[in-house]
């Protein structure tokens, strides 16, 4: 039988989808009956999505302007160095 | 509205960054800064995050010419930034090495019983959702202060998995990990941020 110490080993490849089915059934019947796995699962499906959201980057549109201030100018660098071989 | 690049139009795209149009870097900075800037943000402060993706778009006009578009070109584009903050950190730390025979971090493995249920139980739950707990400024800066602290390897396996949804292939690619590794890889770095979120909670302290 699945303890919660195996289940919390396999913890995240059940949120990801990653078990095979009887992995994946067996850790469905101990979620029915063990509230504390319940608490960790959920927990860490959170965790997960915590960082998903903290680390989608928001870029604003003056940085966006600097950079394309920069390719501008190292483009034209390039563009001269090209006729200059030419 | 979506306005991901298209595989049929990325192939364009990719062909007028090789001509050096201007017009299609201001779109291509538009489309993937935001992504290069999270890479980074996994590595670095907010300042020199910024400093090195725009760094990273100057090499790429350069680099692009020999960019044969096998890996698609968000994912060569993140790679840039990665190996770029990884140079940078590589004189500060060293990395630590994970145990991939161990898949629980020590701090959770205490909290069973010798027959293996849960001596000490998780109390709380996180019931917040993502973007309110976000919104809480001490538990950011915390996370970032967590993040920064993982092995350079847990973290890449995240930032890449997490935040841009790379698949897994992906991410043995660019890590150069195993599928079982990344697996440890993930699951380690996730227990770390529950164990910090659970402190949080319960303490207030990060
Ligand atoms: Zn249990």
């Amino acid at each position: 039988m699945l303890m919660c110490r195996d289940l919390a080993e396999i913890a995240s490849d059940y949120i990801d989808g990653e078990l095979n089915g009887r992995q994946n059934l067996s850790v469905k019947m101990h979620l029915m009956m063990c509230k504390d796995c319940r608490t960790f699962i959920g927990n860490l499906r959170a965790s997960s999505n915590l960082l998903s959201a903290h680390s989608s980057g928001k870029a604003d549109e003056e940085f966006l302007r600097r950079i394309d201030e920069r390719v501008a100018e190292a483009l034209s660098v390039r563009k001269n160095k090209c006729s200059d071989s030419e | 509205m979506n306005t991901a690049v298209q595989p049929e139009s990325e192939a364009s795209l990719i062909e007028d960054l090789k001509r050096g149009d201007s017009t299609a870097y201001r779109r291509a900075v538009r489309e993937y800064s935001p992504g290069m800037l999270a890479v980074a943000r996994f590595y670095l402060d907010h300042s020199s995050a910024e400093e090195i993706v725009q760094d990273c778009w100057v090499t790429v006009i350069d680099a692009v010419q020999k960019f044969e578009g096998r890996s698609g070109l968000k994912t060569w584009l993140h790679r840039i930034v990665a190996n770029r903050c990884k140079n940078r950190l590589r004189t500060a730390k060293r990395e630590v090495a994970t145990d991939f025979s161990e898949t629980l971090e020590p701090e959770l493995a205490n909290r069973f019983n010798s027959t293996g249920r849960w001596d000490l139980p998780p109390k709380l739950q996180f019931h917040d959702s993502a973007d309110t707990l976000m919104e809480n400024g001490a538990l950011s800066d915390c996370l970032d202060k967590h993040l920064s602290t993982l092995p350079e390897t847990q973290r890449s396996a995240l930032m890449l998995y997490e935040a841009h949804q790379h698949k897994s292939d992906d991410v043995c690619n660019i890590l150069d990990v195993s599928a079982s590794n990344l697996r440890v890889l993930l699951h380690r770095a996730r227990q770390k941020i529950f164990l910090m979120v659970e402190t949080f909670q319960e303490t207030g302290e990060c």
